[in-house]
Formats: C-alpha cells, structure tokens, sequence
C-alpha cells in the first residue's frame, strides 16, 4: 500500500517496540528464576557485580536424590502417558464418527469440549470430593486421575484432532478405502490415523504439558505427582524447588517446539495414503 | 510402473446401477445403517464418559451446595457464599480477573498484530505462536517460582527498580494483591490472547483493505468500519476466555499467597480443612457459584465465536 | 471517460522480473483486457494501476494527470478482485454505500444511487443481505456496484470471474460488457481466460513473462498472432515441421486446407479419426514426414474424408507464423 517513507517507517516502529518489550517482559521472570536457581549464593547478595559467579547444578542435582523425586517423577509420567492414550482412545473415533455420520453434531459436541473451562479445575476437585465416598475403590488409586485430566486437555485435545480431521478429506479417503474392500477397523488405523499423525502427536505433547503441570487436583485430592513433588520440595529447598520448575519449563517447551515442527510438515501428509493406494492398482 | 487405463465401473454395471430400482441394492443392515437418529448411538462412549467425569462432579457441587445447616434441602448455603468475607472474595476475584483479562486482551491484541503482520525475519511469526502455545499452558508453579524470582520482595527486578529509585514495595504492591496477581497472570493471558488472536488476524483478507482503500478509505477508516467490527467477537470472546482463566486459576495463586482473598483459594480452604457438616456447603456453594458465573462468560464467549466464525466462512 | 497509460513501467519483486518495460495506452472508454498465464505481469500491472504496488521506473497517467505516486484511496478508480472483497459485516447496500460515505456525498443522494446501481446489477431486492448470504455470482455483482457507484474514472477489474461457475461466467461476463459500454467507463480487465478476452474486449493484450506480446483487436490476436506465444496461447494451434526443414509453422486447424491431390510440394497423411462436432468437423491426420497428429477443422459436409484416407495438407496462404528452432 502506497505511504510516505515517514509514515511506512512509524508503522514498523510500534510493532517493533511490542515485539521487543514483551521480549522483556517474558524472558525476565525465567531469567531471574534461573539465577535463583543456579547459583550458588545468598539470595539476597544477588546483583550486577555477581552475575556469573558460581553457577551450578547441584540445586537440581541434589532434589534426583531426595526419596520421592523418582516416585512422584515416574508417577507423573505414567498418567501423562495414560492420559494421552485414553484421550486419544476416546477422541479420535469420536471426532472421524462426528465428521463421517453427523456433521449436525459438529457444533455441539464442539460446544461440549469448552465445558471444562465452566467446571474448571477446582470446580471439578470439589464435585470429586463429594463423590469420594461413593466411590473410595477408584478414587483411591492414584491412576484415577487419568479421565480427569482427559477431562482437562479436552478442549485443546479435541480442536486439535478436529482441525487435523478438517485438512484432510475424511469422507473421499474412507470412501475409496472402502470401495477397494477395506473393513472399518483397516480404515481406521491404515487410512485415517496415518494422515493424522500430526494432529495426534500434537494433541499428545499437549496431552503431557497438561499432566505435568496440573497441580490443582492432585494438591486437593493429595496425590504425590510430580508439580506436587515441586511444591513441597520448594519449601524445604526453596533453591532446588525453582530448578526443578526449570527442568519441567525445559521440558515442556522441548515438546512445544516439537508440535511447531511437526505442523509444518502437515501440509504435505494428507496426499500420501491415497497416493500409495492409487499405487497399489497402477503398478 | 505401467499406467493402466482402468475402465469405471464397467459400462454395465454403471448402467444396471442407474436403472435398477432403488431398493434392490439396500441391503437390511443399511436400513438401520442410515437413520440419522441411531447415528448418535456412536457419540455414547464419549457422552458417557462427560457424565461420569464432568457433569457428576458438577451436579455433586450444586446437590452438596444446597444444604442448609441442618442438613435439609436449602439455599441458605448459597446465600452465605455471597456475603459478608465470601461476598469480598467474589468482588476481589471478578475486580482483578476483569483488570487480568483487559490487560491481556489490550497487549495480547497488539502483541498479535505485530506478530501477523512482521515480515520479516520470516521466523518471528512462528517463535511468537509456539510460545504463546508454551506459556499460555504455563501455569502453576514455575510461573509462581518465575514471579517470586523477579519481583519478590528479594527479586531480581524489585532490585533493579529499587536502582532506578523505585520501591516496588513502597505502596500497595504485593504478589497477593491485584497489581501483583493481574501482572502474573499477564503471562499466560497475554499468549492466551495471542494464540486466540493470531487466526482472527489472518482471516482479515488484504482485499478488504485494498478494497476499503480503492473506495476511497484510509487506514483510520478501515480500521474503525471494517477491521475492528470484524474482529470485534474475537477481541470480546478473547476477554471471556481470559476472563474465565484468570478468575479459576488455583495454582498459581496458591504459591503466591496463602490469604483466602479470591475463590478458587476460598474453595480450598474450604475442602481441605477441619469444616464441620453443614459448613463444608458454603464451600460447595462458592465452586457452585463460580460455575454459574463461568457458564455465563463461557456461553457468551460461544456466540461471539459462532459469530466470528460465520464472518470468516463467508 | 478518461485514458489510461503505463509508460516504460517496470516491476521486479527481489530477482524476479514481474514486468519488464509495459507501454500501454487505454483509450477513453475502451475496454482492454490483459490475457496470460499466471505469473505473465498482468495482475502485476493491474495493482499498479490501483496504487497497490509503485513501479521501479516508469509513469502511470490517468488522463493528462501523472499519478505514479498517488496513494490507493486517492486515484478514483473502481476494482473487482477475484473474491472475498465485500465487507462481511456490512449488508449490501452499505457496502455500495461505502465509497459514497467517504467521499462525504449527502445521505439522500448516496441512498438513491445505491439503489441506481443495485438496479443496474439487478440486485434490487438484496439490499438489506449480508455476503455470506449471498451467492458467488451475485456476490460479484455487488462488488461491480461498489466499485461504480462512485462513477470511477477508470475500472479495473482482476480475473472477477475465476471463481465462479462456468454457467454464472459467461451471463456475468456479458452483463459486465454491457454495463462497461453503456457507461462506457474505460476499463482494464486482467484474466486468463482466452474466450472471457476474445468475448468483450475492445483491444486485448496478449502477455508473458513480464512482455506485452501483442496489443490488438480479438480478430488481430486470433488470425494475425505476432508471435509463436501469442499463436499458442489464444485458439488452439498446429505445429506443422517448415517445409525447408528448419524451425515450426503454428497453424490455426481451419487454415489448414485437406484434399486428395498430391504434388510435391504438399504435406501427405493418413487420416486417423474424423470427429463431427456440429457446424465443424475435426478432421486428424498422421503426417508422414514425422508422424505428427495435426488437426484440421474443416466446415461439416464439404470435405468426406474416412479413416484410413491419404490426403495432402496445404496452409491457407497468408495465414499461420513460422517459428524459428
């Protein structure tokens, strides 16, 4: 669009300044954990003069060794993985059922997947705490967390599978798999989710940001998770608890970075599985 | 690989197709097969598993809020859990969620702008999504840890201000409080609000800002009769959603504080302590009420997103 | 009506040349259309025109007025973009209306000539609609309205029909002709579409990669194509081997004329299929002298020519052009 060179260059200028100062404002908080973290001094000594003086990593290294590290590490990984595998178990037919049979549905059960962001986290804590009684015998293994924490990445689980079902042409390729003898089942797991895999992995490394940040439920319902763990490591080694925050942080955005990589390459999935069925006839 | 020419259907059979009478090819499985209503006998396992999971939790919630003190059927619970210290929290948590959302809807909204339309460097757009995806699911602990970190009263930042002469703790200031809170909670709604944003940006088409400008239109103008209207379900849905965030976030607040001055802490301390039967119903009653309010942001926020989206398909 | 001319325009986006060095004049009231493939320059040349991108070198007038360096919103010209360019959150009337409220005209004349130019789009009835309610061809109409109603001095429109159905085309591709020539509004017309071009232009100009090929009347760029490009990408064309050995002729199939004499200096064939379409027959011939499939059109009933069949070919004096090898 045609402007003045001063007013083309004031327009760069704003965006500029935004881009820099939230720059700022989100990278301090990290840094200033991090020097919390990983140097070996007095909290209150930290200044300018120190700022590279004795890092180390034996405030992390010292919480491996502390009894329930491992327990509550391997407990948390454990349900990130369980929640994935119920949430993907669960959401995938539903979401192909939703886009083949009744695409009326589509905008209600859409609606339904924001219903944990009106029964948030501790809404849901409390109903549970009501219907503990009732149900001691599951409520009591620690596992039982998984359909809750389904029930917590629905709304990011499921928009992502769907936007992942809507780039791809659901009904063509069911279509011509069945019409070359394929059963439901094959069609699921050689047709579909094949073209879904970013969406699944996405929804996946969600899946496990979720679990091993969620602290709400486990806190009331006193289960020994890992940002359980972190917490109460923090009060007896305050320096230990933040690089333990800064390990889960690490980790968390390794698995963002991932998705971000993974749904570039998106674009070039969907036409494969026809291709090689096409193959399969020509040859 | 030979490329064959494979005949369609066979020219029979695409002609049998077309004349023979309609129901010789219905088999009786597909009769039941395609009635729409049994259609939704595919969504059971996953209503089902929202009955077990989310709505008995909730009913529960409203079936133990409506106790009174003896026990029997009654709204005195609910009554209780808006007034006198209980009435304080609800106002405190709506004041400061509503200050966290507008703040995030305000830069959140500029931070996306910048981000759409930079073109250069080319990665900028990316960086700025994957993390909004990362800190707007942060919340928590490392977020708490981060703030005590940079602006406790030991932090790093409340040091460097204290250099420029500024004593962050001079006046009302605390992490507890809503300055503090709304500039915490900055950091997950403001990527919140990006990651909602960034979409609504892009489905503005060049060619209404080309067309706006063909007519005659300066940016003012495009801005103020086409942009902001289009975008303005967005921009209002985004505020709900942040709405909503701030005002149920738990984590978070209960490292940075141990008062009971907002809901979610309210609740806690409610489940969590030595409350005698009957009292444990205010408690219930608060979470029964935070769903009401959430309800109404969260149906509200469906409209606007309904109606955004309908200007995007167009 | 106003003239409009590009002079010595030239574009390049970071290595790639978009236009080379574009002359054209658009005289008053004519209606010109750019003819090419993608990436030929001539929506290039039409943004330029619109202000929506400034040329390296070069000079854009409209009229005596130079305007090259005249923002968008202040040259007065009307566009069409291929889709998406109604305002969705305004109904159909206050998109038409858009254009009059900027430039300040009073509420009782903007509302008559929304309604002028609803009826001359015989839309009359579908004011108060939003876009999305609307189909693709009307939505089309609605942005022709917009774009006029503001009597532009120029219109310019960019491929406004590639979106649509091949039905809906042709209908509003006529409609716009008659609209342009009542108005008699000059008026740059960008498409790839070879029949659109042929159908309502006054003058088309034929372009690829970045040149003007040929600037002509329809009948000029079909029966006197001025280059091998030109040849191929209007109407269909024959590749026939020189007759002194060296380079191609691009032949037109009518202007290929068949019969059974023989001498030496015709081209032999076998005819391989003889295709009847109506008021013209196609008429395919394997040529001897390298096995080419030519195709001849030839008026139904005055030729009987059969499978199997040996006949010459000749070229219609005067007519095809030779391309060098």
């Amino acid at each position: 669009m045609r402007q003045s060179r001063s007013q083309r260059a004031l327009g760069r200028l704003l965006p500029t300044l935004v881009l820099i100062a939230s720059a700022i404002f989100f990278a301090f908080p990290l840094l200033a954990m991090a020097r919390f973290a990983f140097q070996n001094l007095q909290v209150i000594d930290l200044g300018w003069n120190n700022l590279f003086e004795k890092w180390s990593f034996s405030s992390v290294t010292a919480s491996f060794s502390d009894d329930f590290f491992a327990e509550a590490l391997t407990l948390s990984l454990k349900l990130a993985v369980g929640t994935a595998l119920f949430t993907l178990g669960l959401l995938v037919p539903t979401a192909v059922w939703v886009h083949l049979r009744l695409p009326k549905a589509r905008v209600f059960v859409e609606f339904l997947t924001i219903l944990p962001y009106v029964i948030p986290a501790i809404a849901l804590v409390a109903g549970i705490v009501v219907v503990k009684p009732h149900a001691r015998w599951f409520l009591n293994s620690d596992y039982s967390l998984i359909p809750f924490y389904v029930v917590l990445a629905l709304p990011f689980t499921y928009r992502s599978i769907d936007t992942g079902l809507r780039a791809i042409d659901l009904k063509v390729l069911v279509e011509a798999s069945r019409s070359l003898g394929s059963t439901w089942i094959a069609t699921l797991f050689r047709v579909v989710i094949p073209n879904l895999r970013a969406a699944i992995i996405s929804s996946t490394f969600l899946t496990v940001a979720v679990v091993l940040g969620e602290y709400t439920i486990s806190d009331v319902l006193l289960k020994r998770t890992f940002p359980s763990f972190m917490a109460q490591y923090r009060q007896s080694d305050p320096r230990g608890g933040y690089a333990l925050a800064i390990l889960a942080l690490l980790g968390t955005t390794l698995l963002f970075v991932a998705i971000g990589i993974l749904s570039k390459s998106r674009s070039t999935r969907p036409q494969q599985v026809s291709r090689s069925q096409e193959n399969e006839i020509l040859v | 690989m030979a490329i064959v020419n494979i005949p369609p259907l066979g020219e029979e059979g695409a002609v049998a197709q077309a004349t023979a009478p309609s129901h010789f090819w219905r088999t009786p499985i597909d009769n039941i097969r395609n009635k729409k209503s049994l259609a939704w006998f595919g969504l059971v396992p996953f209503f089902l598993f929202l009955i077990l999971f989310l709505l008995i939790p909730a009913i529960s919630v409203f079936a133990q809020a409506l106790h009174d003190e003896d026990g029997s059927f009654g709204f005195s619970a609910m009554r209780e859990a808006i007034s006198g210290q209980n009435l304080d929290a609800f106002i405190f948590s709506l004041k400061f969620s509503a200050g966290a959302a507008f703040v995030g809807v305000v830069f959140g909204g500029f931070l996306a702008y910048a981000a759409a339309t930079a073109k250069r460097p080319r990665w900028l757009r990316n960086i700025v999504s994957s993390f909004s995806g990362v800190a707007a699911n942060m919340g928590g602990l490392p977020l708490a840890f981060a703030f005590l970190s940079l602006l406790g009263r030991q932090g790093l930042g409340t040091k460097i201000l204290n250099a420029f002469g500024w004593d962050l703790y001079a006046g009302d200031f605390k992490l507890g409080e809503v300055s503090g809170l709304i500039t915490v909670y900055s950091y997950f709604n403001i990527p919140l609000m990006v990651l909602v944003t960034l979409p609504a940006i892009d489905g503005l088409k060049t060619s209404w800002r080309e067309a706006c400008a063909n007519l005659g239109g300066s940016a003012w103008t495009y801005w103020r009769r086409v942009g902001l209207p289009i975008l303005a379900p967005s921009l209002l849905g985004g505020f709900l959603l942040l709405f909503a965030n701030s005002f149920s976030a738990y984590a978070t607040a209960r490292q940075l504080t141990d008062n009971s001055k907002i809901v979610p802490l309210r609740i806690s301390f409610f489940l969590g302590g030595d409350i005698s039967i009957g009292e444990d119903a205010v408690g219930y009653s608060l979470a029964a009420w935070m769903i009401i309010l959430m309800g109404i942001s969260m149906a509200a926020y469906w409209l606007l997103r309904r109606r955004a989206e309908r200007w995007s398909n167009s | 009506m106003t003239s409009l001319s590009f002079t010595g325009i030239r574009k390049t986006f970071g290595t790639t040349v978009a236009l080379e060095s574009l002359d054209l004049a658009l005289q008053p009231g004519e209606l010109v259309s750019l003819l090419g493939p993608s990436g030929c320059g001539k929506t290039t040349a039409l943004r330029i025109a619109a202000g929506f991108e400034i040329p390296d070198t070069g000079v854009v007038s409209l009229g005596e007025s130079v305007i090259t360096d005249t923002p968008a919103h202040r040259r007065n010209m009307g566009m069409v973009f291929q889709s998406y360019s109604l305002f969705p959150n305004l109904t159909v009337a206050q998109n038409v209306d858009f254009g009059l409220r900027n430039r300040k005209v009073e509420k009782a004349k903007r509302n008559s000539r929304v309604g002028e130019m609803l009826e001359l789009v015989q839309l009359g009835e579908l004011g108060k609609r939003y876009p999305h309610q609307l189909s693709g061809g009307q939505q089309q109409r609605v942005a022709l309205a917009r774009a006029l109603a503001v009597q532009p001095e120029v219109l310019l429109l960019d491929e406004p029909l590639s979106a649509l159905d091949a039905k809906v085309r042709s209908t509003l591709r006529d409609e716009i002709r008659r609209i342009q020539s009542e108005l008699k509004t000059t008026t740059l017309f960008v498409t790839h579409d070879q029949d659109e071009a042929l159908a309502i232009s006054d003058r088309i100009g034929v372009m690829s990669n970045g040149r003007l090929e040929q600037l002509g009347t329809p009948e000029d760029v079909y029966l006197r194509p001025a280059s091998p490009f030109v040849a191929r990408f209007v109407g269909s064309i024959n590749e026939l081997p020189n007759s002194n050995g060296v380079g191609k002729i691009l032949v037109r199939p009518e202007d290929i004329t068949i019969s059974e004499d023989e001498n030496e200096l015709t081209m032999r064939g076998t005819v391989t299929r003889v295709t009847f379409q109506g008021p013209v027959t196609i008429i395919s011939v394997r040529v001897d002298m390298n096995d080419q499939l030519v195709n001849v059109h030839a008026a139904s009933g005055s030729i009987h020519a059969q499978v199997g069949d040996r006949v010459s070919l000749d070229v219609t004096p005067g007519r095809g052009i030779i391309e060098a090898a």
